[in-house]
This record gives C-alpha cells, structure tokens and sequence, in this order.
C-alpha cells in the first residue's frame, strides 16, 4: 500500500489546522526544540525476564502518566509529521501526543479513535518501528524516536472509557441497510464499527466460540492480555454491532442465504487461518504441530490451566519452534512459559531478515530463547509410537536475493546434523482460510488462494461483496488489515449511497 | 448457549441428545459433524449429527460416554444449556446412486449411519444398514433404519472383533448375492472404520470410512486433525471427515489419536473423583 493511499484527501490540511490551534502553539513555545531533542526516550517498563518466563501476564508493563507526558514532551510536533504518513490508518499522531503533553488523555485517545478502533491493541502489537516510529523526524536528527506506540497504548489504557461515537457519512445521508461482515479479527472489527457508525445495521458472523479472530486465537496474553481486548470489543457491541459468534458463514449458512435474509453488503475479513506446512518426512508424526494449534490451545481455549480446562497442550522440557515471524516469537515464549527449559528457535535465513517485531526478538533473547539461524529442518524423527523425538536439520548460507528482496537461503550440501526434540512447532506462515472463498462463485482469486480486490476500494470482482486483512494479503499485520476494513467502510458506504 | 430439548440414554454406554440449533439442522447433510462445548471450561469436541429436524430447528447427538467431554455431555438434562454448538461442520459424505449402498454402523456410528440411509434411500439406492454390536443390548435405531433401508442386518461381536470374522463373512455374503453392491460407508469406532476397510480391500469394495481425528477448532484453522491418505496429508475437519478407507494410513491416523492420551486420562480421573463424591 503506498502513502498516498492511506492518506484521506484533505488530511495534510487538518493536520496544519489543527497545529495552528492556540494551545499548541502554546506548547511549542513553552518548551524549546533544542531542550525537546535532549530528552532521552523512555523505556517501557517489564517485567523481569526471569519472573515473566515462568507466567502469562503482559511483559511491558505501561508508562505512568508522568512519564507519558515527559515522553511526549519529546515530540517536536513538526510541520511535517512523517510519522502520519507511516501509519496505515493516518492516525493524527502530532494531535494526540499533544494532548498527552498537555494532559488532556481523553483528547488525546478521541484524536486516536477518529482513526483507529483498536487503540489499544494496536499500541502493543504493532510494528511501530519501521511505520511510524521509522518515518519519526527525531530519527532523522540522530536520536530515538518519539515512542509513539507507547503512548498510544497509554492513552487507550488511562481513558478506558467510551467515546461519543462520532463521523457522519461523506455523502450526508446516514445508511441504515444490513450489512455482514464474516470475520470478527482487526479487519472485520473495523469495517463494523465503523459502518455502525453512519448508522447502518452491522452484524459481523463469527465461527469460533469467541470474537477477536487472530487478536483471540492466536496473539497471547503476554503481548495482549485479554480483558484489554475485551473491552475494544465490547466498545464496539455498544456501538450497536451484533456479534454472531459460533456462525461460520460457508456452512452454517451460506453467503446467498445470509443476502436472503437481506444483507445488502458482505465483507469478508476471513483471515488467515490455513497453517502452512512444509511437507517432509515425519512431519504427522505425534509432537509436531502448526503454531495455530499450538496458539490456539493455549490462547482461545486456556490449555495452560489445564486441567482445569478440559483443553490439553503439549508440557515439554525441549521444544523447537520453526520459523522467524511474530507468530514464531510467540509459540516459542509460549512453550517457555509452559515449561520448557529449553526453547528454541530454527529459522531458516540470518538475523536481519526476520520478520518479527524487534521488540519481541529482544523480549525473547532476554527471556533465554535460543535462536538457530540459517538452519532448517528436512526430516523429523520418531519412535515405534509414533511420537516426535527429534529432528534433522541442515545448514544453509544466504545467496542472491529473491522476489521478497531478501536473499535466498541456500542448502548446503552435507551439513546435516540431528536434535533432540519432544515438540515441534511449524511457524512458517498461514494462507488464506479457503472455507468460504472457494465457496463464492466467480469471486477472483489470486496467486496464493488470497481474494483479489481494487486496493483503492477493497472490492472484490463481486458486486457488493469487499473484502480486507490477511484474506487478501495472506498474512501481514493488524493495523494493515484495519486500515483495509477502514478503506472498506468508506467504499461500502459511497457504493450503497451511490455517491 | 444452546438449551438441551431431550437426553436419552440409548444403550448402556451411548447417549442421545436433542438440541435446539434451528440454524444449523436448516444447513445440516449427512455425515456432517458439530462442534460442542459443554461448559465453561470445556474442550471443542466433535460430535456427529444422527439427525436433524428443519421445522423443529432441532438436531439429535448421539455419542458414547468414554471421555471427560462425553461424560459432561452424558449428564445434560431437558432445560439445560450447552455452552456452544458450532456447525455443521466437515464436508457431507459423498451422496449419489451406486446402485447398491452397504451402511456399516457401530457403537454411536449407528445414529450417524441414519441420515445417510435416509439420503441415500431418497436417491434410489438399493441400501442395506449393518450394524455392528457387542451384543444384542448394544443395538438401538434399529426401527428408524429398517424405515429408510432394504435390508437391516446385525454382526454380534461374540469374543471376535479383532479378527472381524462375523463382520467379513457377512460382508462377503452380502457381495456374492449382490453384484451391484459398489459401495460401503462405514461411520463409528476407529477400529470398526479400520477393520471394515481391510475386509473390503480384499472385496475390492469402494469404502468411505468417516474419520474422527482430534480436532481444536475443526475449521481448519490448527492441523489437529491431519490425516494421511494416498501419502497426502488432508486435514479432516474440511476436507473429510469421510475419505477412502482404503487409502487412509491407518498407522499414523492412530498414532495421532493417541497423542494425548495421558492428558485425556488425567482429566478424566480428575472428573469423576470430583463428580463421584
């Protein structure tokens, strides 16, 4: 997606209005750049690795109020704030951190949610660093960034509270037909609150048992702790959104009966879901399994307290877990957590190329996770049982670049070498969950089973029928599939007024 | 929440349920499964769909009480709530007219078996249900399969299951009076699915076994429930649960149900010391 298409139209506009206000004039004088610029960036507050290794309460522990506002003292509420054109969804970011300067955090969270549902979630799982974080102007002046992600999950974690719902249609009319929005993950939440907000009826089908699509299943309670999403959630049932959860549409009913039953509109932020395996021997044998059966376990149905829930998880002392992605961090602290003594990560390129946040990395190599680069696995071992109880792996060197313009990891030849191991958990990526694309007749796809849309507007070659999030990018990050539910809601709202 | 109409014990061992679930009894097809939640703090687990009633908006679970989410479900009585039903879930079973259909049935696969007999009875299949026992006080539907079959027929187990010698002399009978049976589907136990399979092999029998795997969220979603068949890996909840039984790598398929085995054990145990008290 590029900047321009995340930027609204007149956005640069309001965002020099809104600097021109009085009060922030005021606060700019107040405190000179040059004092600004020496303020070192605050440190999120953790817990100790060792103490966090052995729970599942969240790892950062959030920034007082005294340091929010000493932080965002550091902003130099530039003329041209690269940071907003960093962000998927064009928060105003300048605006808000302004209003946590001053202490105005409820004015600071509204600034927030004009553009962004989640704010709470999104503050602790995005990619700040290379979004807005890496477009901030202070880095270009050689210092730290402002730590915007902190205090965006500041702002949402001190207000708590719900905002007047806002936004009145482009066109001027409020809607009110049925729309279904399949998918209750970051992008589905999105496009509902957001056309529940210009008045139409939203109902948004889930098939799990519980809301949050990625943000519930897969997404740990270290990271996000779930009542934080529960109550982003309930936000939006309150803006009149109905959840249907245990409905999966494609086989409780299909998207025809749900058009019969009068939806106008049909959003598809199916996710995902379809984990990717890497199809070598041994790979079904007991002990080796996809990160979203590994995750989904512990996180949508409490595996960790078992057994006082009914749900089992493996309990290993070694476990390895393949892949370099967020989802990989979070499998392999999760088997820390769960009591491994020994977990580590096998991933099949060099340091630099993997895409998990920074932050998690560091959270994971300060906990004790160890990291096997350049190293993949061809084969798995098990006993007469049927059970995992190794792995072979070979080594690889990194080559030319490829169509990812990362380079290519290459074999080499002979290096294979064996461990021992009691789990294995293949992080490799997820596809698109094919359940109910597959079913849609005449809805293109594209090359990885993704629904194909016009990015401007996230339709799909079906009339009425949008699509957004990892169904159509295969698996990215939460604020890019709510930037796509956001551009969704717009769409559906101009297709259905006809303006 | 879905509230619990009617709660039968079938057989010693198996137990029926009606629940209200208009939505899916409007969607539900034969061999399809749904996904319950018996309480608060209880596991997905899947359970097929004997029945269904569109009008009612009701649809019947019949189940064997053998572990600690069956037991749950055991108890449930008229008035009270599930915590979740999801489906119907899994593909249907593959319907058409074979000329002759053979429906093996045992333990709860003999409320499964039902709407398949139905379905294929409606498409002018020849249908012969046979159901598979331990003994005489383990048989139950017997009438509603008689309504929907041609010929009903029962293999009393006496002491030699493992070989499956009744089930395969009745089997091979039933071929040599039948040149047009093509087809057999087979839906309870594993080891019924698996001893059927091996005895139809030798018949060179078509068979559809209906598989039923560890699942998590039987979406799809996780591989709980990958199974082998032809040396491709399928994951059951959508792309089966009914494959070729003949193709199906029995090995692994039982390797993998038994992965939890101690955990299943160890919450059972707990269960019943916590309910028998």
């Amino acid at each position: 997606m590029s900047k321009e298409d995340s930027l609204e139209s007149g956005l640069k506009e309001k965002l020099a209005a809104r600097r021109q206000q009085e009060w922030r004039k005021a606060l700019r004088q107040e405190v000179s750049g040059r004092i600004r610029l020496q303020i070192p960036r605050h440190k999120m507050p953790e817990q100790p690795p060792a103490r966090r290794a052995g729970n599942f309460l969240e790892v950062n522990l959030g920034y007082s109020l005294e340091v929010a506002r000493e932080e965002a003292r550091r902003c130099l509420d530039c003329g041209e704030p690269g940071c907003v054109s960093g962000c998927p969804v064009a928060i105003d970011i300048p605006t808000f951190i302004k209003y946590i300067e001053a202490g105005e955090i409820d004015l600071a969270l509204s600034t927030i949610r004009e553009t962004n549902s989640l704010p709470a979630i999104c503050g602790r799982v995005c990619p700040q660093e290379v979004q807005c974080e890496k477009n901030c102007n202070l880095v270009k002046a050689g210092r730290e960034s402002v730590a915007i992600g902190h205090l965006e999950r500041f702002a949402a974690d001190y207000v708590r509270q719900q905002e007047e719902p806002l936004t009145v249609s482009p066109c001027g009319k409020p809607g009110n037909e049925k729309i279904a929005v399949i998918g209750s993950g970051p992008a589905g939440l999105t496009v509902a609150a957001d056309l529940a907000q210009l008045g139409y009826q939203v109902t948004v089908f889930e098939g799990l048992h519980l809301p949050g699509g990625v943000l519930t299943y897969g997404i740990p309670e270290f990271r996000l702790p779930r009542f934080i999403l529960n109550q982003e959630i309930k936000l939006i049932s309150d803006l009149g959104v109905e959840i249907k959860t245990n409905f999966l549409v494609g086989r409780t009913a299909t998207l025809n009966d749900l058009r019969q039953a009068g939806y106008r509109a049909f959003f598809m932020g199916t996710g995902a879901g379809l984990p990717s395996f890497m199809n070598i021997p041994g790979e079904n044998l007991a002990g080796v399994c996809s990160a979203n059966e590994y995750l989904t376990r512990v996180n949508l149905m409490k595996a960790a307290r078992f057994p006082e829930y009914d749900t089992p998880v493996p309990v290993v002392k070694k476990a390895a877990v393949i892949g370099g992605g967020n989802v990989a961090m979070d499998a392999v602290r999760t088997a820390l957590r769960l009591g491994a003594t020994e977990a580590s990560i096998y991933y099949r390129r060099s340091r630099a190329e993997m895409p998990a946040r920074v932050e998690e990395v560091k959270h994971a190599e300060e906990e004790g996770i160890k990291f096997n680069f350049l190293t993949v696995p061809v084969r798995y071992l098990g006993d007469d049982k049927g059970r995992l109880t190794g792995m072979v792996l070979q080594r690889l060197t990194l080559g030319e670049p490829d169509a990812s313009g990362r380079r290519r990891p290459v074999p080499i030849p002979g290096s294979e070498f064996e461990v021992e191991t009691e789990l294995a958990v293949v992080a490799i990526g997820q596809s698109p969950n094919p359940l109910l694309i597959r079913q849609v007749e005449g809805l293109k796809l594209g090359r990885w089973g993704n629904v194909e849309v016009d990015p401007s507007t996230m339709a799909t070659s079906l009339e009425g029928i949008y699509a957004g999030g990892d169904a159509v990018r295969g698996g990215a990050t939460v604020i890019l599939a709510m930037g796509d539910g956001r551009k969704a809601a717009r769409a559906i709202d101009r297709w259905l007024r006809r303006c | 929440m879905t509230r619990v109409l009617l709660s039968e014990r079938l057989v010693p061992n198996i137990f029926h349920l009606v629940i209200e679930a208009p939505e899916i009894a409007r969607s539900a097809r034969p061999g399809q499964f749904v996904m319950v939640i018996p309480d608060e703090k209880g596991e997905r687990v899947p359970i097929n769909l004997a029945d269904w009633d569109k009008e009612q908006g009701t649809i019947d679970l019949v189940f064997m009480n053998l572990g600690l989410s069956t037991r749950k479900l055991a108890r449930f009585q008229p008035g009270d709530y599930l915590q979740t039903v999801s489906g119907p879930l899994g593909r249907p079973a593959e319907m058409g007219n074979f000329g002759h259909v053979l429906l093996v049935g045992g333990c709860y696969g003999l409320g499964g078996l039902y709407p398949l007999a139905r379905e294929f009875k409606q498409l002018g299949n020849r249908v012969t249900c046979l159901a598979e026992a331990r003994d005489e006080n383990y048989i139950f539907w017997e009438e509603k399969a008689r309504k929907v079959s041609d010929n009903y027929r029962q293999a009393l187990r006496a002491d030699c299951f493992a070989s499956g010698e009744e089930l395969g002399e009745i089997i091979k009978e039933l071929k040599d009076n039948s040149p047009d049976l093509s087809r057999v589907v087979v839906m309870g136990c594993s080891y019924l699915l698996f001893i059927v399979s091996r005895i139809t092999r030798e018949l060179n029998l078509k068979t559809m076994v209906n598989l039923n795997p560890i699942m998590v969220d039987g979406t799809g979603m996780c591989g709980a429930c990958r199974v082998s068949v032809n040396g491709q890996t399928y994951f059951a909840c959508v792309d089966g649960p009914e494959f070729d039984g003949h193709a199906v790598d029995w090995v692994e398929y039982f390797n993998r149900r038994r992965a939890f085995l101690r955990q299943e054990e160890l919450a059972l145990a707990l269960y019943l010391n916590r309910t028998l008290d």
